[in-house]
């Protein structure tokens, strides 16, 4: 015996599966998700490293610091929004689970609008920026500040795309396997763009307004 | 350094290592420049190399030894050793197999850590250590540009560019910055390398007690120019330094704030030219720290990229002599 | 346009214009000519035989991890050779350019290539063997031999599979590309800061350079989730952590650092492209930029990228040796914590790629300790590469010369690696050839063990045995290249010759530098021999064909199912009692034993989606290297909206019923036990029943002495 990992008897050994081994497609799906959001994870942490090295004083090279503009109101209430948009995508899930159909979609609407609600504000707020003369060619620091915060924005962009699409897809298909899965990865993909915001939010605004 | 054991391990495994290679070249000089150090830190970066080699080399020689012998005794169809179909796991050798490489790493990096406080660019014990309270160091600061070398020698408010000049047993301190592009300072047998960096200041140290002519080189990718980026360091004796000095500060040009800027402009040295500055104005390295990292770039024209040619004959046309 | 360009730029055509096309360089446009004739030759070859249908259904539109992962390692031969190419070109000037008085043609002053593009030479020759011929051959090996190993039908996600194929084609395309259409970055594979910056790199090189990475390192990461996912999620019944062929372990150790280090890169290079194309100043030297973050950026993931590539080629070694050495690998356990390990500390010892940068001794040292430590796993799996070896009984055919090569050059490199782990040796040799020497000696390892794995897993992807004659012929003249060039290169390392020099100030080195030019001679010859190799064994394929355990001494899973394997993998999935399950039925005399019944099996459906989906991030790769922006739009339009119709389209997969299968099956044992006796027609498998042999005028095998070959497992 040439395999010291068996204690199976060969005689009496399954050879072949006999149960109609079936892999969970949801749980196999989910999982791989999760490992994109890791990688996603970790873009951002390399964001952040960026971030945390080109925040110095001498990264601002005597330009305007967060410090000079940031409202922490204003983001605050960008947090809110975020957050009741994750919130009311929960409630839709909770829907789900009931197989309430208007009850998903009303839940992605709530969260769809609430996303806009916070895209509008960033947006107004990098305009605002920009009619300052303030971009991402102004210093080293700003350059961090502007690229760190619109990476998440992009990612909130096409995260609203997804709940558009997830919309249609309840109304013309219902709660097959693909669309229960996909709001599932929805789902997750909503909350750790709110986790990264509260980073954001602290290390970022509130840090960068405090220093 | 101080220690005698060192000398005689390096010595002797210096001379029985390349005992082949210099039979090979004969008469030719050593042209192994890390076997060959003439200063304190190749020196002891040599001492390094060759403790390393013997214990790596020991443990490396004897597994592919051992693999050797286990392919010839085991060969399919020779019948020289035993066939064991199942035998797959042994407790014993599992610890060797851990334990050797274990003990090896842990002992290696004791010298490492070691190491790299002896020839710490910024602070090299093995020069620092053995000052004297009042020896005269000499400084010299660097700053490469594309693609040639400047260095100015504060004391002596003079600068020479594509040279170095240096007096044997005493101890030089650089400091070191770029005005473009990151390269990399290196003169194989005195000094080990340490990057240069724009808008940024490094360190670096070298003492040296043998007279001679020494390659300097650029050894980090700089653009266009970097095989061209060489320089000489000679090694003078405290009173051919002098005498250098004086020669160096009879030269008719100056280097101020101003001609830096036209000095620093792209120029690939095909001709190895050497240029010597009687007159250096005072703080030029930090005024070239200060404008890289207030923004100053000396761009490299297009002419210098896709159209090397055109660019190569221009220069060609004027400046051969 | 968004920053200022020292170029033209208009709407239509962004940077793009004639001056870019280099027809009057003398060594690219007579190139050019030939990929345009050769190009034309092969269309018009594949229309000719009417194989365009074929082509599109069995190979561009499939979602079969076999093929796919055959693709892969055809796009990583190209790229491969590609990268010889460029090396053989890096040789040639430097043996040529020595002194003052070496000649210069084609404008150059010393040799033949003028500094600049030299410096795209090696930097695409380093690009292209790490990231596209290395990269995608182990990420092809992965593809083809995870699934099966750990007895599943495919990966976990098929349609990402092929999606992450063609985005890693897209890449090799575009790199391809900037031969004919501008020009390649200089700075390097890795880059320097700031020089790739627009001021000192002011042609779309360094954008290429960019782009390239970006959709590498996307591919890499969709590939390295669907590989995770498969050996969590899709293992046959019975296969526990602890039966996991140690293949499969290294696949998964290679790919946590794929999935955890890629993005790394991803913001690094986004980072530099924000800087090229706003004008932002991360990496500048001024206006509070900092440059040293880019090199630790890049090297963040580029150390855990070495060992990304090194872990499935020491994964392929640990099953090589096993077969050759008929036993068990020894120290299965210690052999998986190492693979952990190395991946594990493979996060911990990037700065060592800049000692020289000046940071502290405190740092240094850190750095140089956590260097060393990687030392003690690999040093384990050496030892029990060797010790699986003791107590064998040694054949060595091809394969295992391969892996016994890789074995000795693993030790040359560690040798050299633990010299260069220690700053105060360090000093003296980075950025010297040294340093080259070094990490060819690690790359070759991997390059050693892809052909090994060549060797040892054709006949499972198609059915029949590689030459062995050639592949020994190829072998040994590849090592003899390997000698030739890279002993000189220690030598001149020694010799303080630094790295990257397009004109060599010291007529000393010439003479070794010359040797090292006859070595890539040599290179070339074996290149020659690798043809020979294909077209010999194809030619002779009948004769080389292989039942289910081509080897005869095969362990692991992926030889229980027929060769060539059939597209579903196993008709009936197995149900995994032992480590090595193979050599557990071949030794309890059970390996014959067949299913009795079978049932219906579902599969996904081919798409030419994935296909579409690269040939779009080609075209959103070129419009931004150009800036043709109105492209970039529409190229990222059309890619959102083909995601959303694929997602709304979905896949209902389709039923391969209990009976088709039944017939299936039994052709395929019909045919395996006729291996050796007489000629028949090859269906089914990787090929598909396009290119079936159909050589019925052969006479038949039975009447050859020697015909046996194929029964290697009755022995």
């Amino acid at each position: 015996m040439s395999s010291p990992a068996s204690n199976v008897d060969p005689k009496t050994a399954e050879l072949w599966d006999k149960g109609h081994y079936q892999y969970d497609v949801i749980a196999t799906r989910t999982l791989g998700y999760f490992m994109y959001l890791l990688s996603d994870g970790m873009l951002f942490a390399t964001l952040f490293a960026a971030y945390g090295v080109l925040s110095y004083q001498h990264s601002y090279f005597g330009g305007p610091t967060p410090a000079d503009f940031v409202k922490p109101w204003y983001t605050f209430v960008q947090t809110m929004a975020l957050f009741l948009s994750v919130l009311a995508y929960g409630f839709g899930m909770n829907a789900l689970k009931n197989k309430n159909k208007s009850g998903v979609i009303s839940g992605l609407l709530a969260a769809f609008v609430l996303g806009v609600l916070f895209l509008m504000l960033d947006i107004h707020d990098m305009t605002h920026l920009a009619s300052l003369g303030i971009g991402v060619a102004t210093s080293g620091g700003m350059s961090a500040f502007i690229v760190l915060t619109q990476v998440h924005a992009t990612h909130i962009f096409f995260g609203l795309i997804w709940i558009l699409v997830m919309m249609a897809q309840v109304m013309t298909k219902g709660f097959t396997t693909d669309v229960v899965g996909r709001l599932l990865t929805l789902r997750m993909f909503w909350h750790l763009q709110a986790i990264i915001w509260v980073f954001v939010y602290v290390f970022v605004y509130l840090w960068g307004y405090m220093s | 350094m101080q220690v005698k054991w060192r000398n005689n391990l390096k010595n002797g495994w210096r001379y029985a290592a390349l005992a082949p290679i210099l039979l090979l070249n004969g008469c030719a000089g050593n042209p192994y420049w890390i076997f060959n150090p003439k200063g304190l830190m190749a020196d002891t970066d040599l001492f390094y190399l060759i403790l390393d080699v013997v214990i790596m080399g020991s443990i490396v020689g004897l597994t592919a030894l051992l693999v050797i012998w286990f392919m010839w005794r085991y060969q399919k169809g020779k019948n020289r050793g035993k066939y064991d179909p199942t035998w797959s796991h042994s407790n014993t050798i599992e610890v060797f197999v851990w334990g050797i490489p274990i003990i090896a790493v842990g002992f290696l990096s004791w010298f490492a850590v070691k190491g790299t406080f002896e020839i710490n660019p910024y602070n090299p014990t093995v020069i620092t250590n053995h000052m004297k309270p009042n020896g005269d160091p000499v400084e010299v600061d660097v700053i490469a540009t594309d693609w040639q070398w400047l260095f100015v020698y504060p004391q002596y408010h003079m600068a020479v560019a594509n040279e170095l000049v240096l007096p044997t047993h005493t101890p030089v301190f650089f400091r070191l910055t770029s005005t473009a592009v990151t390269t990399t300072f290196f003169i194989p047998q005195l000094v080990g390398m340490i990057d240069v960096m724009p808008g940024m200041r490094t360190k670096n140290a070298l003492e040296s007690n043998n007279m001679g002519e020494y390659q300097g080189i650029a050894s980090d990718y700089a653009g266009a120019g970097t095989s061209w980026m060489t320089f000489k360091t000679k090694m003078l004796s405290s009173a051919d330094f002098g005498q250098w000095v004086q020669k160096v500060q009879q030269s008719p040009t100056s280097m101020t704030y101003t001609s830096f800027n036209h000095y620093a402009e792209p120029y690939i040295n095909v001709h190895h030219k050497v240029a010597y500055f009687s007159s250096v104005q005072n703080g030029l390295f930090d005024h070239v720290i200060d404008e890289v990292m207030n923004g100053k770039t000396w761009s490299i024209p297009p002419m210098m990229t896709e159209n090397m040619v055109a660019y190569m004959q221009k220069q060609d046309a004027e400046h051969r002599d | 346009m968004l920053v200022d360009l020292a170029g033209g730029w208009n709407p239509m055509l962004g940077r793009l214009a004639w001056s870019q096309i280099p027809y009057d360089n003398p060594i690219l446009a007579p190139l050019f000519v030939a990929v345009v004739i050769g190009t034309i030759i092969i269309l018009g070859l594949i229309t000719y035989y009417g194989k365009w249908t074929y082509l599109w259904k069995e190979w561009l539109t499939t979602v079969d991890h076999k093929k796919l992962g055959v693709m892969y390692i055809i796009l990583g031969l190209v790229m491969l050779f590609r990268g010889f190419i460029d090396g053989l070109m890096i040789r040639t000037q430097q043996a040529w350019a020595v002194g003052t008085h070496s000649s210069g043609v084609f404008g150059a002053t010393h040799g033949y290539l003028t500094p600049f593009h030299f410096g795209q030479v090696y930097s695409a020759h380093g690009l292209i063997m790490i990231l596209l011929a290395a990269t995608p051959l182990l990420v092809g090996f992965m593809n083809i031999i995870v699934p099966i190993q750990i007895g599943a039908r495919d990966m976990a996600y098929p349609y990402l599979n092929a999606l992450g194929l063609w985005i890693t084609a897209a890449a090799g395309a575009l790199i391809m590309i900037s031969l004919f259409v501008g020009d390649f970055a200089h700075n390097g594979w890795f880059g320097y800061a700031p020089i790739f910056e627009l001021q000192y790199s002011p042609g779309v090189g360094v954008d290429y350079w960019i782009w390239t990475m970006e959709l590498v390192a996307l591919g890499t990461t969709l590939g390295g989730i669907n590989i995770l996912a498969t050996i969590i999620k899709m293992r046959a019944p019975g296969m526990s952590w602890g039966r996991l062929p140690i293949f499969v372990w290294a696949s998964l150790s290679a790919n946590v650092i794929a999935l955890t280090s890629f993005p790394a890169l991803q913001v690094a290079l986004g980072l530099v492209a924000a800087d090229r194309y706003l004008g932002a100043h991360f990496f500048t030297a001024g206006l509070g930029g900092n440059l040293m973050l880019y090199t630790n950026l890049f090297w963040i993931w580029g150390h855990p990228e070495v060992y990304f590539v090194i872990l499935p080629a020491f994964g392929m070694m640990s099953e090589i040796f096993p077969t050759f050495s008929e036993k068990p690998l020894f120290g299965y356990i210690t052999m998986v914590l190492a693979s952990l390990a190395i991946a594990g500390v493979s996060w911990l010892v990037w700065l060592h790629h800049f000692f020289t940068m000046g940071a502290g001794p405190y740092v240094n040292s850190a750095f140089s300790v956590a260097t060393m430590l990687v030392g003690i796993p690999t040093g384990v799996k050496v030892f029990n590469w060797a010790f699986t070896m003791y107590r064998g009984r040694l054949t060595f055919n091809a394969a295992m010369l391969w892996a016994i090569g890789a074995l000795f050059l693993l030790l040359i490199g560690g040798l050299t690696g633990m010299m260069l782990a220690v700053p105060a040796i360090n000093y003296m040799v980075h950025n010297s050839v040294f340093v080259v020497a070094h990490f060819h000696s690690m790359l070759l390892v991997i390059v050693y063990a892809i052909f090994a794995s060549v060797i040892y897993w054709f006949p499972k992807v198609f059915g029949f045995k590689l030459d062995e004659f050639w592949a020994k012929t190829m072998f040994w003249l590849f090592s003899a290249g390997t000698t030739l060039v890279f002993v000189p290169m220690y030598m001149l390392g020694f010799m303080g010759m630094t790295r990257r020099l397009d004109y060599v100030f010291n007529t000393a080195w010439h003479p070794y530098l010359l040797v090292m030019e006859f070595g890539i001679v040599v290179y070339m010859i074996s290149v020659l021999a690798f043809f020979a190799l294909l077209y010999v064994s194809i030619r002779d394929h009948a004769k080389n064909r292989v039942g289910a355990d081509a080897w005869g001494t095969s362990r692991s899973l992926e030889w229980l199912t027929h060769s060539p394997v059939p597209f579903y993998n196993f008709a009936v999935l197995p149900h995994i009692s032992a480590r090595d399950e193979v050599a557990w039925r071949r030794d309890n005399g059970i390996d014959h034993v067949q299913p009795d019944h079978y049932e219906d099996i579902h599969m996904p459906n081919n798409t030419g989606v994935a296909i579409i989906l690269g040939g779009l991030t080609f075209v959103l790769g070129f419009a931004l290297v150009w800036r043709i922006w109105w492209l970039c739009i529409l190229s990222l339009l059309a890619i959102m909206a083909l995601v959303i119709y694929r997602s709304f389209k979905g896949d209902p997969g389709y039923i391969i019923t209990a009976a088709e299968l039944e017939e299936m099956e039994k052709d395929a044992m019909c045919r395996e036990a006729q291996i050796g006796k007489q000629h028949y027609r090859v269906g089914g498998g990787v090929l598909g029943d396009a290119i079936a042999y159909e050589r019925s005028d052969l006479p038949p095998l039975a009447s050859q002495p020697g015909s046996s070959v194929g029964l290697g497992h009755r022995s």
